[in-house]
């Protein structure tokens, strides 16, 4: 009798350790890694800048991506490329509108296609409402999702504990879509705009 | 004065080169934000910086070329002092 209850006990407490919880992923990043590319083709040459004021948190179970939920904003004046009178004329609200629309949100909606593509690392297929230059359009991309459970400390420099999610994802996107001067200078910008999100999210423990 | 004056266009120009080359001889636009590539140990991402550097790109190369290109012509428009004489 005594010996099954033991049983009984280490079995619960077996399935209470393996039952993953829901964790809150913040990127808001200190560290300046968080990045979104973006190329635009370009007669002399490709059009590459870089974003990186980024923030919103996922709430996801590592075990169970298909449950995930969040919002990652991207702050429009974060937006660089190389070139001062480039970026001046991207910020402005001929074109992006960096006044009138501060910021560039991807809405999480639904997460599919799960796929393990090894330990702690999986594929899946992220559907969400991309809202830019304040057009909202839903979106659905292949994203890399990987989690780095207890890493936070070696990536924080030994100031917090706990977790890292680690988004990778390429995607394209149409300018006209969005509104940015639909039909307009097409010889000279690409209506087609290629994204590269590189994103780390981290769950601090004990907050 | 108009040989001073080609000699300072040749020499414009020739600076111009000489900057562009020396500078990266980039074929693109000019700019401001050198990107620099590094990556993170930890999670392996990717990420641009940008230091504030200078590099020339082919409108710098152009637009210095013609205006010492323009310099150049201005000469033959000087009236010659010696042919005056």
């Amino acid at each position: 009798m005594k010996a099954s209850a033991c049983l009984i006990l280490m079995a619960l407490a077996l399935l209470a350790d393996g039952r993953a919880e829901a964790l809150t992923f913040d990127f808001k990043d200190s560290k300046g890694v968080n990045n979104v590319v973006f190329e635009l083709d370009a007669p002399l040459e490709s059009i590459k800048g870089t974003a990186k004021g980024i923030s919103g948190s996922v709430t996801v179970d590592p075990a169970n991506l298909a449950d995930a939920k969040g919002r990652i904003v991207v702050a429009t004046n974060s937006l660089i490329v190389p070139n001062p009178l480039m970026r001046a004329h991207l910020l402005s609200k001929d074109w992006l509108g960096a006044r009138s629309n501060p910021e560039i949100s991807f809405d999480l909606r639904k997460v599919g296609d799960v796929e393990s593509k090894g330990a702690n690392v999986s594929e899946a297929k992220v559907t969400g409402v991309l809202s830019l230059n304040g057009i909202s359009k839903e979106i659905t991309a292949v994203a890399k999702v990987t989690f780095m459970p207890g890493r936070l400390r070696e990536f924080s420099k030994g100031r917090l504990e706990g977790d890292l999610l680690v988004i990778r994802s390429e995607f394209g996107i149409k300018r006209s879509d969005f509104g940015i001067r639909p039909g307009e200078f097409l010889d000279k910008v690409s209506n087609e705009i290629d994204l590269t999100l590189s994103l780390a999210g981290a769950a601090a423990k004990g907050r | 004065m108009t040989v001073l004056l080609r000699l300072f266009a040749v020499l414009c120009a020739v600076t111009v080169i000489a900057c562009w080359f020396s500078l990266g001889a980039h074929l693109g636009w000019t700019q401001t934000l050198a990107p620099v590539k590094k990556s993170d140990p930890v999670t392996e991402i990717e990420f641009t910086d940008y230091e504030a550097r200078l590099v020339p790109g082919v409108d710098f190369l152009c637009a210095g070329l013609l205006g010492s290109a323009a310099i150049f012509a201005l000469t033959f428009a000087i009236p010659n002092s010696r042919k005056r004489r």
